[in-house]
């Protein structure tokens, strides 16, 4: 390249520092919310991965089964009897540290000896002779357990310790006879979360006596003899899946919820570019007399485009490398979060520490230049065609702009047209729904503009004569510098609208559920039990308790509910299978009419309800029929009612608990609903029924439970939350630097103005004012834009996403809010610009041209 | 009864800071304007004129020395009190015309006038009348834009005249007309100021204009000195 050049423009770059800055700021931001994504999101999702691995090893297969586990003799059957080898029976379940209730470890029995063949972590990076040892005890001794070093740092226990765990069968004690040594940070977050025991020990602990979790298995390749075996032998309560297919089905499930956090990741990096493109076409604007000399002095058009390119890229660079920095450092923080998420409406995962792979940190690196450069080529392309002759005037260009305005506009209508048809014609495509309101967004922001120009005639007209005629200078501004003020328009009107639109949806979505919750809450107490099901004698201790239940004094009537799996149409399928009285029926809210029959259909013959994400997702309705894996064969069940459900997005079924017992084992309760009669002191019951319990049977009443429901609401939606706020953030940023860029063009201006007897502070009222009305106008042009959001938010992305319907709610304050949110932020932004404008020497600011 | 002079300037002192080295402009210059006085101001490019005036009209600092403007020592004042005293007693004329864009010519006018008081009717019949005079009636609400150079220069001196001020200031108003247009807003200027009895010093290369100066003054070895 050519150094003098070079020179030539960067010399300029850095007079302009606060441009420089807040670009790079505004890529930072951009690329720090994508990549923070990414990582806490797969680091979630590969700790549940991987904590499988530590103990499945190389297996390929695995024999899994509903709550009740799988019965011990299915292993000895296929060793034995089909004479498979390469099997390894599973005992799992969690426990707590009794003194720590809040750390939670996974309790894993396998056998020691066969595990070998499938080199699980655990086993990988230990010392041989060693391990030997430890295996041997594990068998021998009971109650003894491996854990990883870095774990018995942090308890501060050594070998051959003892410490207290509980379980959903009571208090146990361990030993500890070794320590499990990781090599790598993956394995090591891994291990961190795990106790590792033999099969009879982790049976005993987690009182499954005779029951297995899982059956892992080694299969090569394809071996249809072996498949046929296995098969053979299955119990109707059990699946033979391949690992790859499960871990597949773990994403698969949580796509919806990576597909619309990512979505907001990308809004914050499409505000970003507006600061990009807002610096670049600044630094191209304030260079164009340099560009039209150098193309004088015989620079070609391809040699300034390089140049121009070569400053984003280097800009670029040093954004997307803090960004990353950022990322790393946000992603920590979502990690907390997004896991707490998955938890709340998928599966359990241990929140593990976040794991950071090349791929993510390319992908994050791609993004942040690929955006940049982007969002750099229309003031490049623009900057060749400086004329070298004459150096375009303020004014020309502002009416170049005009013109580009109305093609604009143009585009505008075909934009927002075009995402309110992909909304709604696109299918059950999530991402189609998201690229609708992307759509949406930027056509609302093309449009922006134009309405601004708009606006300012009209105020103009409606209130110029009433305003002085300083006061007549802030709209006229507005108007005069569009090409700059509109930049600043459009980000601060597409974080305003976004935030409207979320919060519209959100407050819809909180008074559905607020609803609903309650509505299904018509007990007075809920008694819940243990979720361990394959605890030896769990059923039999639980129809004690309700029948004592029954008998206290000023108890009315029960309920109860047992939460359980199925295999419905070869997967399993979550099914609560219920006994209901008058009062619990109540409970459902159907969405559709139902007619009288309708409970004694489900009470004697063989049909489920199911909800709405099932029917959703599994496109069926009322009236089609549901086959269910039974020991005796599949079994239909016709569907007879579809009821709404917000407590996950997997779908479930509910089915009487006459019908389940004809097909399935008992296993007890999940909880039981308690109806006080009239007059009944509740507190006095509260502690009647409390006196009946043990172990880890808990009682609450049911505005308790609405509380932790709604608690639950609302922390699944502090992600969401967080992230707005930094797409809001960099849209700020965004602002900042479009006034800063704003006023600098202007100094010349408000020189005069100063010369002409402007005092300072006049000065920067007419600033403030001007972006305080700025942020009026990209308020007032969010509140339709939010409200076609939200309107496909509610109506298309979440009943794509989860399979959920819900009322809109408006809520007026949610318009203020954005109103009042949009008019700070831009006077926020422009008090520095205003106060920096203020203090310029008005004979400096005459020198300029 | 000798009147007081309009403009005395006592011992100033001007520089520049620049990459660590000093250039001075002036070094103790002193001079007495009387009032109503036409004086023209020469001296090579880069000789400190336009720094003159903007120190003159308060927009700009000296290192020392005193400006005193119709009893007013300007260096004594705050950059807040600079500023008010400028609008009710200073006039500028630029090279450049410097006309607000998004003000339209009547509102241009009416902007000096604003900032000292409340605009009445009769403020606005005072501009008519004004562009009246300029031949520029039903020019009232076009933008600074649509205007050639030499409209907008009889704008801006109209602009500078408006609020009635004491001492006008113009800097090469000529600088970016052509002759003939130039010819016409030296005119209007000269007829202006003189049956208005105002001080003005004016920086300009025209010969004709500088036969119509009280007096004629050059910058050299940063001091004025008279032609
Ligand atoms: N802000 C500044 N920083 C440094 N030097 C300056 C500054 N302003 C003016 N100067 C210098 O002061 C000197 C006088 O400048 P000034 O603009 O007053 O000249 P001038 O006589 O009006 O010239 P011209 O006829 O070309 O308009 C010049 O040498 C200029 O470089
Ligand atoms: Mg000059």
């Amino acid at each position: 390249m050519n150094p003098i050049l070079n020179k030539s423009s960067r010399n300029f770059l850095w007079q302009h520092p606060w441009q420089l800055a807040l670009a790079i700021v505004g890529i930072a931001l951009g690329v720090a919310v994508v990549i923070s994504i990414d990582l806490a999101m797969e680091s979630s999702l590969t700790a549940f991965d991987q904590a499988g691995k530590a103990f499945s090893g190389t297996a390929t297969h695995r024999i899994i089964a509903s709550d009740g586990g799988l019965d011990e003799k299915l292993y000895t059957q296929l060793r034995v009897g089909q004479g498979i080898i390469k099997l390894s029976p599973v005992v799992s379940g969690y426990v707590q540290l009794a003194a720590q209730s809040d750390n939670r470890f996974k309790l894993i029995g396998i056998d020691p000896f066969i595990e070998k063949s499938f080199k699980p972590i655990w086993q990988q990076e230990q010392n041989k002779n060693q391990t030997a040892d430890f295996l041997m005890r594990l068998v021998v001794e009971p109650n003894t357990v491996l854990i990883s070093d870095k774990t018995a740092q942090s308890l501060n226990l050594k070998i051959n310790d003892d410490f207290t765990i509980l379980t959903d069968n009571g208090k146990q004690r361990l030993k500890i006879i070794g320590l499990l040594h990781a090599n790598n940070a993956i394995s090591e977050e891994v291990l961190a979360k795990l106790i590792i025991t033999d099969i009879a020990s982790a049976q005993e602990v987690l009182g499954s006596f005779g029951r297995l979790s899982s059956i892992e298995v080694l299969m090569d390749s394809y071996e249809p003899e072996t498949l046929t075996k296995i098969l053979k032998v299955l119990p109707g309560s059990a699946l033979f899946i391949s690992v790859d297919s499960q871990s597949q089905s773990m994403r698969e499930m949580t796509r919806a919820f990576s597909i619309n956090l990512n979505a907001l990741g990308l809004l914050s990096l499409l505000v970003g570019m507006f600061l990009i493109y807002n610096t670049m076409t600044f630094l191209v604007m304030q260079r164009r007399k340099l560009i039209g000399s150098l193309r004088a002095i015989g620079v070609t058009r391809r040699q300034i485009f390089k140049l121009i390119i070569g400053e984003a890229f280097l800009l670029g660079i040093i954004g997307t490398l803090i960004g990353i920095a950022l990322g790393i450092a946000l992603g920590q923080g979502l990690l907390y979060m997004v896991s707490e998420t998955i938890n709340a409406i998928y599966f359990r995962i241990d929140t593990a520490s976040l794991m950071i792979t090349s791929a993510q940190i390319g992908k994050g690196v791609c993004l942040g230049i690929g955006a940049t450069l982007a969002a750099v080529l229309p003031p490049a392309w623009e900057a060749t065609r400086f004329s070298p002759v004459t150096a375009l005037i303020r004014s020309r260009l502002e009416s170049n702009t005009r013109r580009v305005v109305g093609v604009a506009k143009l585009l505008s209508f075909i934009l927002i047209a075009g995402g309110i048809t992909l909304a709604f014609f696109s299918g059950k495509s999530i991402s189609c729904g998201l690229a609708a309101i992307f759509l949406i967004l930027f056509g609302f922001a093309l449009f922006t503009p134009a309405f601004t120009l708009w606006f300012m005639q009209l105020t103009d007209k409606l209130f110029g004569r009433f305003l002085s005629i300083v006061g007549r200078l802030p709209p006229r501004m507005v108007a005069s510098e569009i090409s700059r003020t509109g930049i600043a328009l459009a980000a601060l009107m597409i974080a305003v609208s976004a935030t409207i639109g979320m919060e519209l949806m959100i407050g819809s979505f909180r008074q559905t559920v607020t609803e609903w919750v309650q509505a299904s809450l018509p007990a007075d107490f809920y008694v819940s039990l243990p979720e361990e099901k394959m605890i030896a004698g769990k059923a039999t201790e639980e129809h004690q308790l309700k029948k004592k239940l029954a008998e206290l004094p000023g108890v009315q009537m029960l309920s109860s509910v047992l939460h359980t799996k199925i295999i419905a149409n070869d997967e399993f399928t979550k099914v609560s299978v219920f006994e209901l009285n008058p009062e619990s029926r109540k409970g459902f809210i159907f969405k559709h009419k139902v007619s009288d029959s309708l409970w004694d259909r489900f009470e004697q013959q063989h049909t489920v309800m199911i909800t709405e994400p099932y029917a959703y997702y599994h496109a069926i309705n009322v009236g089609q029929k549901i086959l269910l894996q039974t020991d005796k064969g599949k079994q239909p069940f016709e569907v007879i009612a579809v009821y709404a459900d917000y407590s996950g997005d997997q779908g479930r079924l509910s089915m009487s608990r006459q019908n389940y017992q004809q097909y399935w084992p008992d296993l007890g309760y999940s909880g039981i609903g308690v109806y006080a009669g009239e007059n009944t002191d509740l507190g006095q019951l509260e502690n009647q029924l409390y006196k009946l319990l043990s172990g880890q049977q808990s009682v609450k009443s049911d505005k308790a439970i609405y509380k932790a429901s709604m608690e639950v609401f609302e922390q699944t939606f502090s992600i969401t939350e967080t992230l707005r706020w930094l797409s809001a953030a960099v849209a700020f940023v965004g602002v900042l630097s479009a006034l800063m860029a704003l006023q600098f063009e202007r100094t010349r201006q408000l020189g005069v103005l100063r010369a002409i007897g402007l005092t300072p502070r006049q000065l920067t009222c007419l600033v403030i004012s001007e972006t305080g009305l700025m942020g009026l106008i990209a308020g007032l042009f969010a509140i339709p834009a939010g409200y076609i959001v939200a309107y496909i938010l509610i109506f298309v992305v979440y009943e794509r996403s989860f399979g959920w319907t819900m009322a809109f709610h408006f809520d007026p304050a949610v318009i203020y809010q954005g109103l009042a949110l949009a008019i700070i932020a831009a006077v926020l932004a422009g008090v520095f610009p205003a106060l920096k404008m203020a203090q310029i020497k008005p004979a400096e600011a005459l020198r300029l041209e | 009864m000798q009147a007081e002079a309009a403009i005395i300037i006592k011992e100033l002192n001007k520089s520049y800071q620049e990459s660590g080295v000093r250039h001075d402009i002036f070094k103790g210059l002193n001079l007495n304007v009387n009032n109503g006085e036409f004086i023209v101001l020469l001296g090579r490019s880069g000789s400190g004129k336009s720094t003159f005036l903007n120190l003159i009209s308060g927009i700009d600092c000296p290192d020392r020395g005193k400006i005193i403007i119709n009893g007013t020592n300007i260096t004594a004042l705050s950059e807040h009190d600079r500023t008010l005293f400028r609008r009710h007693h200073i006039g500028f004329v630029f090279q450049s015309y410097n006309l607000i864009p998004t003000l339209t010519v009547a509102e241009n006018l009416l902007l000096p006038l604003e900032l000292i008081k409340r605009i009445t009717q009769k403020d606005r019949d005072k501009v008519c009348e004004l562009l009246e005079k300029l031949n520029f009636a039903d020019r009232l609400d076009s933008y600074p834009d649509r205007l050639s150079g030499g409209e907008q220069q009889r704008v801006a001196i109209a602009r500078a005249l408006i609020h009635d001020p004491d001492v006008i200031l113009a800097d090469e108003p000529t600088g970016n007309l052509d002759l003939d247009t130039g010819q016409q807003v030296l005119e209007l200027l000269d007829t202006l100021v003189k049956k208005a009895g105002k001080t003005m010093i004016m920086v300009t290369h025209s010969q004709e204009v500088i036969g119509k100066a009280d007096r004629v003054f050059s910058i050299k070895n940063k001091c004025l000195v008279i032609n």
